[in-house]
């Protein structure tokens, strides 16, 4: 089945996405990443400690496999619009997960501040996936800034969660102008599908699979799980309805 | 000269150049991100890029992350 997402113009035949955090070694994380079928792996960006150089992260991804460097920990816009100046020029690719978080309780992004940083960017030509509270409003100004999708969370980062803000989501997904990719908060890959049944382009997931007793494993129940999601999406789902409604003929009975 | 790097001071004989410190770091390798007195250096420019007494530099690099 030839159904690549497409994402500025760049196709990607898995639609699921994985970040490298959290995982009990970098051996781990590879093994879970070349499991997952993905071919974008989201990093993080910081200050290398000079007295412990220790292992470069990119020495253990597999080729081939495309970083997409996030803007965690940043709280404010000139914060994030820093951060993706750096990695762009120090030979990252020009495609940032914009991340501007000021709340470290539930790490909620801050909307205001991630329009004013994604509109900067895409003006010095990145490429914008903004981490996002799935509201609908916020989303016409993400798209009408130019990002290349929008993320919403489907719960607090790291929580497993699931699909909680699914109403909300649902909106997005039916009015959206550029792919949704549903980021942060799943916990099981049931709930990966379920999203994916929504009309979700796609997802994001870490914390699910890393901290998984065997990540490796569970990055490929997430990828079937992403993938029966995305084949159920277009089969088409039935109506729901309050009342059963019988798989048998009423007529004719046996008995009547 | 003294440099300021990510917090820490680095001696480093005159003349030198970003690509100079990185290789004294022994951070060579293909995404050591570098920024001079808080502007972002150009990777191609590493070797051409002039270091001063007294610079404040940051060097990060990608990281595991979501």
């Amino acid at each position: 089945m030839n159904d690549p997402l497409t994402i500025a113009g760049r196709e990607f035949r898995s639609r699921l996405i994985t970040g490298t955090g959290k995982y009990p070694s970098l051996q781990a994380m590879r093994d879970a990443v070349v499991a997952s079928g993905c071919e974008m792996v989201t990093v993080a960006v910081r200050r290398i400690d000079l007295d412990e150089v220790g292992e470069a992260i990119t020495d253990w991804l597999p080729e081939g496999v495309m970083l997409l460097p996030n803007t965690a920990g940043c709280q404010t816009a000139e914060e994030a619009v820093r951060v993706a100046r750096l990695a762009r020029a120090g030979g990252l690719p020009d495609w940032i997960k914009l991340e501007v978080i000021p709340d470290p309780r539930y790490l909620l992004p801050d909307g205001e501040e991630t329009l004013r940083a994604a509109t900067q960017l895409v003006h010095e030509g990145f490429t914008v996936l903004p981490y996002m509270l799935p509201d609908p409003v916020l989303q016409r100004k993400l798209e009408a800034a130019g990002c290349a999708t929008v993320m919403p969370l489907a719960a607090p980062i790291g929580s497993g969660r699931g699909l909680k803000l699914r109403h909300t989501i649902e909106i997005l997904i039916e009015q959206a102008e550029v792919p949704v990719i549903v980021d942060a908060g799943l916990g099981a890959p049931s709930q990966a599908a379920e999203c994916m049944e929504l009309g979700a382009d796609g997802v994001l997931v870490n914390t699910a699979i890393g901290q998984a007793g065997d990540p490796a494993a569970m990055a490929r129940a997430f990828a079937q799980a992403v993938e029966a999601g995305r084949a159920a999406f277009r089969a088409g789902l039935i109506d729901e309805s309050q009342e059963a409604r019988p798989s048998s003929p009423i007529t004719g009975l046996v008995t009547s | 000269m003294n440099l300021l790097v990510n917090g820490k001071t680095v001696e480093l004989d005159a003349p030198a150049t970003v690509a100079r410190l990185l290789g004294e770091l022994g951070l060579e390798g293909p995404y050591a991100l570098v920024e001079r007195n808080g502007e972002p250096v150009e990777r191609e420019r590493y070797s051409e890029t002039p270091l001063e007494e007294g610079d404040t530099l940051v060097v990060a690099r990608p990281v595991a992350g979501g």
